[in-house]
Order: C-alpha cells, then sequence, then structure tokens
C-alpha cells in the first residue's frame, strides 16, 4: 500500500506509509531550510504581534505549519512566472521575492505597505514580481487558467501556479478550471495545500467519494498526491514537475497533504472550539516541515546548533526592523479612493492609443437611424 | 464615396475587426463566437481573419471566462468576452464583484485590467423571463466598473472602441432589438468617451432622459409632438449610466422644469431613482416636475400579447406626456 491511500481521516494510523524526505543537494536544502525557517520566525512574530495590540487591523490567515510549499516555490520561480496565492498569503508573497518590509507594512494599513495598505493580508498583491493574492476561495484558481492561457499564447517560457486549500475544491469553479486547463493544455500548476479544514469543517463532511487528485485525474493524466511537510522530497517533485511543465506545456494538479498549526485566522490557540484535539496537533507537530529538515540537516552536519543561532538571529531581526518601520510608517493622509476606481472619465491626454479622437460627438443626432 | 451605412450588429462587428488589426493583444472570447451567425452577426468572418486563438469559443462555464479574463488581462491582453443574454452571464458575478471591479483599487492602481463584457438583452418574440432582464442598474452601483447602453450604430461602435483601449473594465448592455436599426458609422477608428450624454434633440417644453433602446424610441415621440402639437421636447440619451453625465441631466432639468425619465428596467431602485434624486438635489430651489417611467416590478411574461403589457410603449409614453404637460389632444 503507498501513500496515495493516505488521507487525513487516516494517516494517524498509517504513520508507516508517510515516507521519508529524501537528500538533495546542500546548497538547495540550506536554501530551503533559511526560507522555512524565516517564515516561520516571520509569521510566529507577526502572530505575536498582532493580539493584543491590534495595531495590524486586517484579517490575517497564518500559515504556520504551511511553510514547506512556499520555501518551494522561493526556488523554482523565475519573475516573469506568475503566482496567485489564496488568503494565507505570507508564504508565497514572500516566495516571490517580495520585500518583506512592504508586507509588513501592509499589514498596518500603512501608505509604504505593498499595497499602500489598501489590501491588507488577504488580497496582498505585488504586481511588479508577478504575485497576486485574494479571500474569495476559488475565484485566483480561474484567473490563474486566464494567465496560463496567456502565457501559453505568449509561448515565452513562463507558467503560472496557482495555491488553494482543499475547501477551493467544493467550489463549481474549481472543476471549470481544471476542465479547461486539462483541455487547451495549459503551463499551469495546480497546487492544492490540503490542510483538511474550511475553517473548522473537515474535509469529509464536505466532500464526497475520495481523494481529490484522483478525481481530477479523470481530466488527465498529470495529478499526484504527495506529502506534503517534506520539504526536499517537495522541491524535487515540484522542480521536475516545471520543467515538464515548461518544456511541453500541460496542467498539473499536486494535492500536498499538510497541516496548519495557527488556527484558521489570527494567533489564538483554537482547540477550546472543539473542531480537533491536542492530540492531532500534536501529532503533526512530530511532521513539522521546518523541525524536520532542521534535524536532518544537523544529522548530516550541515548546520549545529551555532548556525542555526545565527540564523534565528538574523531573522528575528529582519522582522523586528519591518515592524519597526512599519509602525513608524505613514497613513495615507488623503482617502484618494475616487481615483484609484476606473468610475471615471478617461483621461485622454493619458491614453495612448493610435485611434483618431477627432470626432465630434454629436455626430449621432445628425444621423437619421432607421428602424424605429 | 461610398457611405458606410451599418447595422447595429455590423457597426460591433467593424469595431471588433479595426480593433483586432490595430492590436494584435485585443482577444473576443464567448460562446460561439467563431461560428458563423457570430452572435448575431456581431462577430461573423472573425474568425477567418484573425484565428480561433484571437476569437475564442469557450465552454458554458461562464464564471471560468470572465475569471480567465482577469489572467489575461495582467498579461496586457485586451479581452472583449460576449455574452449571448446578461442572464448567463450572472454566473460570473463573483469575477465582476469580487476581483475586477475592486482589482486597480486593491493593487493600489498598479494593476489594471482592460477587460469588456458584451451582454445582450433580449427583448419581445416571447423571450420570457430569463432571456430579457437587463441589469445596467446593478452593475452601475458598483464602483470600479463603467457601463454603457448604446443606442444606435454609431454609439455602439465608439463606446466598444473605446473600452476596448480604455484599460478599465466595461459592462457595454445591448439591446437586442436595436441590433437591425442601421445609422451611417463613420468608416474609421473612433471612440466616444463615457459620462458624456448625447442630446439627441434640443427642446424646451420637457426633457426626456432615457437609457438604451428607449432613446430612440423618445426621439421618434420628441418628433411626432413636434409636428403634430408644436411642442418641442428635448431628448437626452445617457449612453453611459456610470460614470453619469450628471452636468448635461441637471442643466437640462433646470432648462425645461419638467422631466420624465425613461428605463428599460424595473423601477425600483434602479437607475431612474438615481437620475431622480441627482435632479432634485441639484434643483437649487427651483420647482422640477419629475416623472418616471420603468418596467413593472415583476418578471416579462413569455406570452407575445402579456409581453406587450408589459413593455414601455409609444401608447404609454405619450400618454404621460399628455397628462404631465396638461394636454388635451383634442384641443
Amino acid at each position: 500500500m503507498s501513500f496515495l491511500r493516505v488521507n487525513h481521516n487516516n494517516i494517524k494510523n498509517k504513520k508507516k506509509l508517510i515516507p521519508r524526505d529524501i537528500n538533495i543537494k546542500k546548497s538547495t536544502s540550506l536554501k530551503l531550510y533559511k526560507f522555512a525557517k524565516k517564515l516561520r520566525i516571520v509569521e510566529e512574530r507577526l502572530a505575536k504581534e498582532y493580539h493584543p495590540a491590534n495595531e495590524m487591523r486586517c484579517p490575517v490567515h497564518f500559515c504556520i505549519g504551511q511553510e514547506a510549499v512556499p520555501a518551494v516555490l522561493s526556488l523554482v520561480l523565475s519573475k516573469k512566472d506568475f503566482l496567485f496565492s489564496h488568503h494565507r498569503s505570507h508564504g508565497y508573497y514572500l516566495s516571490k521575492k517580495s520585500p518583506l518590509k512592504k508586507l509588513v507594512a501592509e499589514l498596518y494599513g500603512k501608505k509604504n505597505g505593498a499595497n499602500g495598505g489598501l489590501a491588507g493580508s488577504q488580497d496582498i498583491s505585488y504586481n511588479k514580481n508577478n504575485f497576486y493574492s485574494g479571500a474569495i476561495l476559488a475565484g485566483s484558481i480561474g484567473i490563474a487558467v486566464g494567465n496560463a492561457m496567456a502565457q501559453k499564447i505568449d509561448n515565452k517560457n513562463g507558467i503560472t501556479v496557482v495555491g488553494f486549500g482543499e475547501s477551493a475544491c467544493d467550489v463549481g469553479l474549481f472543476w471549470e478550471s481544471i476542465n479547461y486547463a486539462f483541455l487547451k493544455k495549459l503551463p499551469i500548476l495546480f497546487i492544492c495545500e490540503n490542510n483538511n479544514y474550511s475553517v473548522f469543517s473537515p474535509q469529509n463532511k464536505r466532500q464526497a467519494g475520495g481523494e481529490i487528485f484522483e478525481k481530477v485525474k479523470i481530466f488527465g493524466r498529470y495529478s499526484e498526491k504527495v506529502f506534503g511537510n517534506n520539504i526536499c522530497s517537495l522541491y524535487k517533485k515540484i522542480n521536475n514537475i516545471l520543467k515538464s511543465i515548461r518544456k511541453k506545456s500541460h496542467p498539473f494538479f499536486l494535492e500536498v497533504l499538510t497541516y496548519r498549526f495557527s488556527s484558521h485566522y489570527g494567533p489564538q490557540n483554537d482547540i477550546g472550539i472543539g473542531y480537533r484535539t491536542n492530540k492531532e496537533v500534536n501529532f503533526w507537530k512530530e511532521y513539522c516541515p521546518v523541525t524536520m529538515l532542521e534535524n536532518k540537516l544537523i544529522k548530516k552536519n550541515f548546520i549545529n546548533s551555532n548556525t542555526i543561532e545565527l540564523i534565528n538571529k538574523k531573522f528575528s531581526k529582519d522582522i523586528s526592523e519591518a515592524i519597526n518601520y512599519s509602525k513608524k510608517s505613514n497613513f495615507s493622509k488623503k482617502l484618494n479612493i475616487y481615483n484609484l476606481n476606473y468610475n471615471s472619465i478617461t483621461d485622454y491626454k493619458k491614453e495612448i492609443v493610435k485611434v483618431d479622437k477627432n470626432v465630434k460627438t454629436s455626430i449621432a443626432s445628425k444621423k437619421k437611424i432607421i428602424g424605429y | 464615396m461610398k457611405k458606410n451605412i451599418l447595422t447595429y450588429a455590423q457597426s460591433i462587428k467593424e469595431a471588433l475587426q479595426q480593433s483586432m488589426r490595430l492590436d494584435k493583444d485585443v482577444y473576443v472570447i464567448g460562446q460561439l463566437v467563431n461560428y458563423s451567425p457570430g452572435v448575431f452577426g456581431t462577430t461573423t468572418g472573425l474568425v477567418d481573419e484573425f484565428k480561433s486563438i484571437r476569437v475564442q469559443d469557450f465552454p458554458v462555464a461562464e464564471s471560468l471566462m470572465t475569471s480567465m479574463s482577469i489572467g489575461m488581462a495582467l498579461k496586457k491582453k485586451k479581452i472583449v468576452l460576449v455574452h449571448h443574454r446578461i442572464d448567463f452571464m450572472l454566473y460570473s458575478m463573483d469575477a465582476i464583484v469580487n476581483w475586477i471591479s475592486l482589482w486597480r483599487l486593491k493593487s493600489n492602481s498598479q494593476s489594471n485590467l482592460p477587460i469588456t463584457i458584451r451582454a445582450i438583452v433580449g427583448k419581445g418574440w416571447g423571450q420570457g423571463p430569463q432571456h430579457s432582464k437587463s441589469f445596467h442598474s446593478w452593475f452601475a452601483n458598483l464602483p470600479g466598473i463603467r457601463v454603457a447602453i448604446p443606442s444606435s450604430p454609431f454609439d455602439v461602435k465608439g463606446l466598444l472602441i473605446e473600452s476596448i483601449f480604455s484599460n478599465s473594465p466595461t459592462v457595454i448592455i445591448e439591446h437586442r432589438s436595436l441590433f437591425d436599426n442601421v445609422q451611417e458609422v463613420p468608416s474609421r477608428m473612433y471612440r466616444i468617451p463615457f459620462g458624456k450624454a448625447s442630446i439627441l434633440k434640443k427642446g424646451k417644453s420637457l426633457s426626456i432622459i432615457s437609457i438604451g433602446y428607449l432613446s430612440q424610441l423618445a426621439l421618434k415621440i420628441s418628433e411626432d409632438f413636434l409636428k403634430k402639437y408644436n411642442i418641442d421636447i428635448e431628448v437626452i440619451d445617457l449612453r453611459t449610466i456610470s460614470p453619469l453625465d450628471k452636468k448635461a441631466i441637471i442643466k437640462s432639468s433646470l432648462k425645461t422644469r419638467k422631466v420624465l425619465i425613461l428605463d428599460p428596467s424595473w423601477q425600483s431602485f434602479g437607475a431612474s431613482a438615481e437620475i431622480f434624486s441627482l435632479i432634485y438635489e441639484n434643483s437649487n430651489t427651483k420647482k422640477i416636475l419629475v416623472k418616471r417611467l420603468g418596467y413593472p416590478d415583476s418578471h416579462t411574461p413569455a406570452s407575445s400579447y402579456l409581453e406587450n403589457k408589459f413593455y414601455l410603449n409609444e401608447k404609454k409614453i405619450k400618454n404621460v406626456i399628455f397628462k404631465f404637460l396638461n394636454f388635451k389632444k383634442n384641443k
């Protein structure tokens, strides 16, 4: 029996089927470790600052426990690739090499945030690096499919990656997207981070008929499931998938079994709600992606307690600086809100379109319309 | 030189064709757009010139179609989506409301979506309640989306070209009953700005402010009144309702002090109420009388006999005007 039969329902009884992480090049594994560690430190620190200070006033969904996918993406995507993320966006944002200071300033709603404080955590984007996120679950999946269509048309080796949770697979648009991506062989990687819960509601209360990756497989052969907390294995898997997508242009659906230690939203412990047990959380903490990789690297003598200490210090300093920078930053003074929409008359001076503009708009009244 | 006389449908096609020739990043996407009937003739033949990659047929997945247009627009494509009926487009409300309308704002104006959505509204010949709704006021209620309802072949070409090249998300509502109307249209490309109403006829005794196909009906009615009773009615075709040409509405209202608003949709909570309040808020204590006409707050019957009772027509509008002007026909 293989890992493909393991899911959130049975994993506690099928420990033996959880694969061990593989060994990869030292430099690559160190890069992965540093990213995952940084993300963990950033998120834990942000969670501490979030409440009760209440200076970051926007819904924040922390990704503590789900560092593996962003860590991998940070090494395999290039600037021309587009990345679309769910509301648990911080890891994805950083994986696209977007600046940490601008992320934190955005959470504080400040002028120099990634989006001037207009988007907040769950809607953050970094246009320059082709990174976008959003909170209405499956919406970004459809957007990503369109982006992949444009990548295919442009034919410049760019690809599209979209990350989402298994809850997005409840939505009709997800299945429309899968169908069309496979129909048109679009260069897109769908990464489904299956953490079992839509807020509190587990997958088996919401979805019928077996594993998601198997259902997707009906549309085309490129669909797999992996254990998501072995960062090096995940790196090798995703790296190979992206190489294949770039070469042959096809979609790929990758279901990644993982778990969030943080509550759905915010920093508080959510055991009291009763939807999951301490036992379950502790089980998954044994398989924490960051700790497992750290232990592995120690064992291989790639790092030791001194280097870990240095790494911790550096990232703690980075996030402290980003928080101080954000607290000191200003809010936008003016609410320039109408100029940000298109609900205004076109400014022709700014338009660069090679069309004839010398048409009198009153012609319509002079030309008789036949039909009435 | 031969006059360029086009139907409304041909004018749309000419706008699309010229835009696609001008800019290789213009794409037309919609169900059946690359078959010979070409969505009532508005896309006929485009596929022969621009191939199926730029004139894309699409599965019956409106939600995905609209979402996709966002992803394509992010790669600098200018997208024209086509819906045979606006009723089907409602599957894409999430993409329009939760994503497109606020995309630019939440990016702090770093990211633009040049998306034009053509939505056709059926009327007459038993279209029934699922083929005839016109949701212009829904979309006009939404910030970040521009809404046009062109009533003539001239307007539809200019507004469509404006939308395609404007970098702004736009919904263009096309009334199917206008598609066979003909008019001379400049053969060159031109743009009509949003937020500029067109004064179809000048007048002093009454202003008719109207939307969509009712503008053409209002023009005919006003010409009748001038000929038969020597009453000069001003007719303003709003052309776009978001943004709205507030200046034109206020100016005309202050001039005639009598305003009739014609809105081709349900009367309650719609565009006519918006125009009504705009006039009163700007009346400068002058007395202005306003009436409005729309559809009953109920759904369109399919039966052609009952359908006639449902819609506004020449007679209904004329009767309201007679009463409004205290005018007795047999005088």
